[in-house]
């Protein structure tokens, strides 16, 4: 092993900013480089040796605290192989497609969501079916693309989903609900390069929306909730896919149409290999429509006092709850709904509607964080929707730790404050990074 | 003087009494027609007032014989006096009789006027205070008036030129007391409640609550069906007017005694809910009005200590609840109620609460749609999946996987049908329901189960005041049951005893059925079961109001409890005044707001009887005094009791000797 | 908010909210579907704001005693009649509303998103605005207002989040789970209410026809491929899985500790933002 201290500082930089989507890769990378150590430590910028407590150590399956002084402990291991995935990554560039599918991802918040990657797997497939005459996936991009990382990284972003060419219209009138708009845009893509297949996200306020008008626009029969498609030879365009009907209770099979939205892990992502993402432009200018639908903005709605049945992170307190002031300070960084338990509400503490459980609100939230809350059925009743749940209390044996995905056994007050200090410090360390 | 002003007087205070009497018929006549046999009822009302009545009032002596010496002196005094100061029938045995009558009363009045001076805040105030004063000016100067009749004052002594004064004054008091006995009795004075109060028990709506010499039961306890069939019929009770004549008239027997008041969980939870108040609210409706003059405590009120009276006001033909702001009463005071029946088990002038309570429900459900809070959801579900938790109803006997449970399609016919009930759903009524099995088991009881043929008994449903989504429910259950032959019903769930057991029949479904703690005393008498003794700490027992109040059964689960070897040590309130555990009608899903919980209060009552485990009989009440939290307690249910201390019987007992002492019954009769 | 209280006086609207026959997700049975019940309590909201709007509830489909009460249950919500389009089972629903539409013209045509039974594609509201050529607007959250011939929305976007938008009438709405809850259906009103029936010219989905439709399989959970370059990386790799039965229980731990595995696990979730 070298003993010599290679600077490179666009991955010192990535070290730095914790929440950079490679920042643990990096991390490994520099630990393997400075001799197999844990990654707790590395030299900053400016030489100063930098220490990442949250790297000592992890957390082994049975919740007990581990430290692998192997070198080859978790976060490092988990990242080794993505870089060891990239790096293999087989270059692929389709110049003379034979066909065209287009893909129009959500792109929600400037990035591809997991949807759009699994869309644009399931687009590659059938891009890809037929080796001697591959297609090539057209991503139709609208608004701005934040992407992930930066420069040449944001676009190899683009590649890696599997995307050969990219339309990329960020002119503002299609920001916001401009579905007008982007119809207009798309009618003018199917015209310039006839798609054999338009692939949407079957997502609410995306691509749900939008490819519903465009399969009207096009008179097609639009294949909605695809989840699964499958090579058919006897189906005119060589597809079936199965769409879930009658809300989600019925499985639809039918030849794939030109025009599909489907659901998400409806494919698996592209990992294998890296395509072009080669820009396009429109010949032909897009028409301007008229609209009539005026997209007036965002109407600020404060998190914590959103309708906990449409809420998709909880924080509910109940009688195991100290200190309702922290209790809500917590709550406001972590830009949480706040919820309740019966008896917090009985107590006074909280509101009547946000009470959860059998007599207040059932929620679906995607994360339920339930402190100091025993766990009584009538609660968890409300609860039996959410996808994860944590939990913060003082009693291990109580009935809210057996529903738990994530238990953490301490004092609620000492244990959410632990939690706002660690996200505001983070917050501070990423604004200082950007 | 006194002698021609006298017959004045009285036939004066008789005739607006009789108008009073017509006015006031009237008002009752605004209800919808019931039928009820006048006849019988006139012929019953003796009976009914001096055994049923006086059976609740006898439950206070000292009220009851202040009663007794106050009514009885004041009849037979109103009645000597017609016949002697208005007739003129001077003679003096009549005259010595009205003495001792009204002296009588004179003395029942001190004892009125007694419990006045420091009121408890359960019982009226405003005209109520004066009542025994007007008692003691009727009954004083009745027997002023008397004494010169009997010849113990000389004839002429009120008649002189000096003594006019004195006449005056006499005929003066003796006016009071007239007008508030005779002429307040009929135009609404405190003396109404004797009036409408024979008139009600005459013709009471349930004629089946009062005992009869022929040793009849004396209970009726379930709700009257609405009939669906006919369009036009309506659909529970908007207006005062849509109550029946003889509720109306019920209403207006009401004494303001408060016994409901004090009874009632609602009120003492702070949920706003006074039944007295609703009572009287109802009466003012009848005559129009706003309840200003109401001088008693009123609905409770979050932050308000109460609702404060006159701001709600009615008409005969005007809503009770309005769509928006105030009518009458507001619809959280009728969500309030838990259905428990300790107001109508207090109340000594028979009136039915609940009755009321459910009828204006309906209304509210059938007709507005709008059950508060969760009400609606759960009979959706109820609707949709004959549960009231939605849950999939193929999914019924899930948590009976392992235990084989004999199924009533595959046999047929058995001895005892075991009804479930939706406790099939719940994990910790599963508990429950293994116990009894088990317990069935040992006994070697011929049972089977519905299985997911049953569905909810329409319990809540019709609570909550949808009578259509019950009598869907009880139609296909009834056909349901039909198929199959059994001999008895057995539930450890009181409602679907109850509903089973008192409402089914209206409908066409007459079944004998059981409560667990009943089948399971019955079984223990009959030599099936043996217990080891009891080992656990001190124990008290909380009556289910659907077991106790609406079927009677007291003795059963304290026999168990006995059998295992366990004294019960009671609560202050058990038995017949037993408090709810805030479970019933539906009350836990329209959950409205008080000052504290019902269970809370009821596991207070269970930490000062000083039991560390409170054996309950029902799943409602088990659920409700297990979300308790901090209890002092440990909540379960006699099934629960009972399987943990099963032994194997030894073989003497296996050969059937009964417990029975003076009739050996056999095992066989008991099932039948 | 004068002037604007005086408009609401004068200017009613016509509503024309469209429902189909809900069905029960565990038991299948008929129902008033849970979308279209919110659309029309979307329009009583209107209605409630705005005298003088006139509701019109219709429903394409046959007439038979399922479906019948399963209508009755929105009838139950407060309206004396609707209107059915009669056409045999099967048949395409769109020619007949949007016929129909065309003929009354309301100002604001109301629909659930999603049809809960049959291919409930959702793709219907957008057919009546294509044919329609009306603007649409998908999840909508409320209505603010309306006033000279636009309607100012909210509609609902993830996490609770609302946009403001501006359509200019006549326009379509569509409504999913954002849009406020249905009142409860009562009995009375529901028995009470009229049928006016339509027949209608329909065509028989010929294509709907040809396909399989079976029972929802369940999907499979997507699995966690560990692409890793050595055989220990793997074994590491499921061996280190929180995931599967039971939760992870974090117990004898320094606060820091504990609130440092929340925050991942808020990090993985992508809650935080
Ligand atoms: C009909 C009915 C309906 C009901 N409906 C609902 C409902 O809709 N919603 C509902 O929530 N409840 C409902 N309940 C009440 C329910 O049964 C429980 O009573 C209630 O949920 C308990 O609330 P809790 O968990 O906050 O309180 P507790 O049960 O008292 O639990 C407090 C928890 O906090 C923990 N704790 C204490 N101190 C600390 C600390 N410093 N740090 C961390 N942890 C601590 C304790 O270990 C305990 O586990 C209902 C009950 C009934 C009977
Ligand atoms: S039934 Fe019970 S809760 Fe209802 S009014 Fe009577 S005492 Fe109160
Ligand atoms: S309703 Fe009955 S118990 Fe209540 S105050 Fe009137 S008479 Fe007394």
């Amino acid at each position: 092993m070298s003993e010599i201290i290679r600077r490179d500082p666009r991955r010192e930089w990535i070290a730095r900013n914790r929440l950079h989507p490679d920042n643990a890769a990096v991390l490994a990378a520099l630990g393997v480089n400075r001799g197999g150590g844990a990654v707790s430590e590395w030299m900053g910028p400016n030489g100063v040796v930098r220490k990442d407590p949250r790297a000592i150590g992890f957390i082994g399956p049975n919740g007990v605290k581990r430290i692998d002084r192997s070198g080859l402990q978790q976060g490092g291991q988990a990242t080794a192989t993505t870089t060891a995935a990239r790096d293999s990554r087989r270059t692929v560039t389709i110049d003379q497609p034979a066909f065209l599918v287009a893909v129009v991802p959500d792109l929600t918040g400037g990035r591809l969501s997991g949807h759009d990657k699994d869309l644009l797997g399931l687009a590659r497939r059938v891009a890809d079916a037929d080796a001697e005459q591959p297609g090539a996936v057209v991503a139709i991009l609208f608004g701005e693309y934040k992407g992930e990382g930066g420069g040449e990284l944001k676009e190899q972003t683009l590649g890696e989903a599997g995307i050969d060419r990219v339309v990329h219209l960020d002119d503002e009138f299609y920001a916001g609900f401009a579905p007008e708009a982007r119809l207009a845009a798309l009618s003018a893509v199917e015209r310039e390069m006839t798609p054999r297949f338009w692939l949407f996200p079957d997502s609410p306020l995306g691509g749900a929306d939008l490819g519903r008008r465009l399969a009207l626009r096009l008179g097609e029969r639009a294949a909605t909730g695809v989840w699964q498609v499958e090579a058919d030879n006897e189906a005119s365009l060589g597809w079936r896919c199965t769409a879930r009907g009658a809300a989600g209770s019925l499985d639809i099979q039918r030849p794939l149409p030109r025009v599909a939205l489907a659901l998400a892990e409806c494919a698996e992502p592209v990992d294998e290999t890296r395509h072009a993402a080669e820009h396009l432009t429109l010949a032909a200018s897009i028409p301007t429509t008229l609209s009539r639908i005026e997209d007036l903005g965002q109407v600020a709605v404060d998190p914590a006092g959103v309708a906990l049945a449409e809420a998709e992170f909880i924080l509910s307190g109940g009688n195991g709850v100290k200190q309702w002031d922290a209790f809500h300070h917590a709550a406001k960084v972590l830009g949480a709904t706040e919820g309740a338990s019966r008896v917090a509400v009985d107590d006074g503490f909280m509101a009547r509607d946000r009470q959860v459980g059998a007599t207040g609100t059932w929620v679906t939230a995607r994360v339920y964080m339930a402190v100091g809350i025993s766990g009584a059925i009538q609660h968890l009743q409300g609860i039996q929707r959410c996808d994860k749940v944590v939990a913060i209390n003082l009693d291990p044996g109580c009935d809210i730790i057996k529903r738990a995905d994530l238990a953490v056994i301490g004092d609620s007050t000492q244990i959410l404050a632990a939690l706002v200090a660690m996200v505001e410090q983070q917050r501070g360390g990423q604004r200082d990074a950007a | 003087m006194l002698e021609t002003l006298l017959p004045i007087l009285i036939f004066t205070a008789l005739a607006l009494a009789v108008i009073g009497a017509v006015r006031r018929i009237r008002l009752w006549r605004q209800g919808r027609p019931s039928r009820v046999n006048l006849f019988k009822g006139l012929v019953a009302l003796p009976r009914r007032y001096l055994v049923d009545l006086h059976h609740v009032v006898g439950r206070d002596k000292m009220i009851s014989n202040t009663h007794v010496a106050t009514a009885g002196g004041f009849v037979a005094a109103a009645v000597l006096m017609i016949l002697v100061h208005g007739l003129g029938i001077a003679n003096p045995l009549l005259g010595g009789l009205l003495l001792l009558a009204s002296a009588s009363m004179f003395v029942g009045s001190l004892f009125v006027a007694r419990r006045r001076l420091n009121p408890p805040a359960r019982l009226s105030k405003g005209p109520w205070m004066r009542l025994p004063k007007s008692l003691m000016a009727f009954s004083i100067s009745v027997f002023l008036i008397t004494l010169p009749t009997v010849g113990l004052l000389p004839e002429g002594l009120l008649e002189g030129g000096s003594s006019w004064l004195l006449a005056l004054v006499l005929a003066g008091v003796v006016a009071w007391g007239l007008g508030e006995m005779f002429f307040g009795m009929t135009w609404g004075g405190p003396m109404k409640h004797a009036f409408a109060g024979a008139l009600h028990l005459a013709f009471h709506r349930r004629a089946e609550r009062f005992s009869t010499k022929k040793g009849g039961a004396g209970r009726s306890t379930g709700l009257k069906a609405l009939n669906l069939e006919d369009e036009a019929a309506p659909l529970g009770v908007e207006k005062p007017a849509d109550f029946t004549w003889n509720q109306l008239l019920g209403f207006d027997a009401c004494v303001q005694c408060g016994r409901c008041e004090a009874v009632c969980p609602a009120f003492a939870a702070g949920q706003p809910l006074n039944p007295k108040k609703l009572i009287q609210d109802m009466v003012v409706g009848m005559a129009g009005g706003s309840d200003a003059a109401y001088a008693g405590s009123p609905h409770p009120s979050q932050g308000l200590g109460g609702k404060p009276v006159g701001e709600h006001a009615g008409s005969p033909h005007g809503p009770i609840v309005a769509l928006e702001g105030k009518a009458l009463v507001d619809a959280d005071t009728l969500w309030s109620c838990t259905t428990c029946r300790a107001c109508v088990e207090e109340c000594p002038m028979m009136i039915e609460h609940v009755d009321a309570i459910v009828d204006m429900r309906r209304y509210l459900t059938l007709e507005r749609g709008k059950t508060p809070n969760k009400g609606a959801e759960v009979l959706d579900n109820l609707i949709a999946t004959d549960n009231p938790g939605g849950f999939d109803p193929g999914s019924r006997l899930n948590w009976a996987a392992d235990l084989n449970l004999p199924l009533m399609a595959d046999l047929k016919q058995v001895d005892v049908l075991l009804w479930l009930g939706d406790g099939a759903f719940d994990m910790r009524n599963q508990r429950t329901l293994r116990a009894l099995v088990k317990v069935l088991r040992a006994a070697e009881v011929d049972f089977a189960v519905l299985g997911t043929e049953e569905r909810d008994s329409g319990d809540v449903a019709r609570r909550l005041g949808d009578e259509a989504t019950f009598q869907s429910l009880a139609k296909r259950n009834i056909a349901t049951l039909a198929q199959y032959r059994f001999l008895q019903i057995v539930t450890c769930d009181p409602h679907s005893f109850h509903v089973l057991g008192n409402e089914y029949g209206e409908l066409g479904g007459h079944y004998v059925v059981r409560h667990h703690s009943t089948f399971i005393a019955e079984l223990y008498d009959a030599g099936r079961l043996t217990f080891a003794p009891w080992k656990g700490g001190s124990v008290t027992y909380h009556d289910p109001c659907y077991l106790g109040r609406y079927n009677g059964e007291y003795e059963a689960p304290r026999n168990v409890l006995k059998a295992l070897g366990i004294e019960v040590k009671e609560m202050e309130r058990s038995g017949y005044r037993s408090r709810c555990c805030g479970g019933g009608g539906g009350a836990p899903i329209t959950d409205i707001p008080g000052k504290q919980r019902i269970p809370d209060m009821r596991m207070n009552d269970v930490k000062e009887s000083g039991a560390e485990l409170v054996a309950v009989g029902c799943p409602q009440c088990t659920a409700m005094l297990e979300g308790v939290v901090d209890a002092s307690a440990e909540v379960r249910d006699i099934a629960e009791l009972v399987a943990d201390a099963l032994v194997e019987r030894s073989a003497d007992d296996v050969t059937g000797a009964s417990r029975r002492t003076t009739a050996s019954t056999t095992a066989e009769e008991v099932i039948v | 908010m004068q002037p604007d209280l005086h408009q609401k006086q004068q200017q009613g609207i016509d509503v024309a909210v469209l429902v189909s026959i809900g069905r029960h997700p565990t038991t299948g049975r008929a129902r008033r579907a849970e979308q279209d019940a919110r659309g029309l309590e979307l329009a009583l909201a209107i209605e409630a704001e705005l005298p003088g709007t006139r509701i019109s509830m219709l429903h394409a489909g046959s007439q038979d005693d399922s479906s019948e009460a399963a209508l009755r249950g929105y009838l139950g919500m407060g309206l004396e009649s609707m209107t059915l389009l009669e056409q045999p089972e099967g048949s395409d629903a769109i020619l007949p509303l949007v016929e129909h539409l065309a003929a009354t013209s309301p100002q604001l045509v109301i629909t659930g998103a999603r049809a809960e039974r049959g291919e409930g594609s959702g793709l219907l509201p957008y057919a009546l605005a294509e044919h329609l050529g009306w603007p649409l607007v998908n999840s909508l959250a409320s209505v603010e207002k309306v006033e000279n011939g636009v309607v100012t929305l909210l509609q609902a976007l993830p996490r609770g989040q609302r946009r403001r938008l501006k359509v200019r009438l006549p326009a379509i709405i569509s409504v999913d789970e954002a849009a406020p809850v249905a009142r409860q259906s009562a009995f009375g009103p529901a028995r009470r209410a009229t049928f006016a029936i339509t027949t209608t010219t329909s065509e028989a989905d010929s294509e709907l026809a040809q396909w399989h439709l079976s029972p929802a399989r369940k999907r499979p959970k997507r699995l966690k491929i560990v692409k890793a370059a050595s055989a220990r990386d793997r074994f590491k790799a499921a061996a280190s899985k929180s995931e599967g039965k039971g939760g992870q229980v974090l117990t004898d731990v320094s606060p820091e500790q504990g609130a440092e595995a929340i925050y991942k696990l808020l990090k993985e979730e992508d809650v935080l933002r």
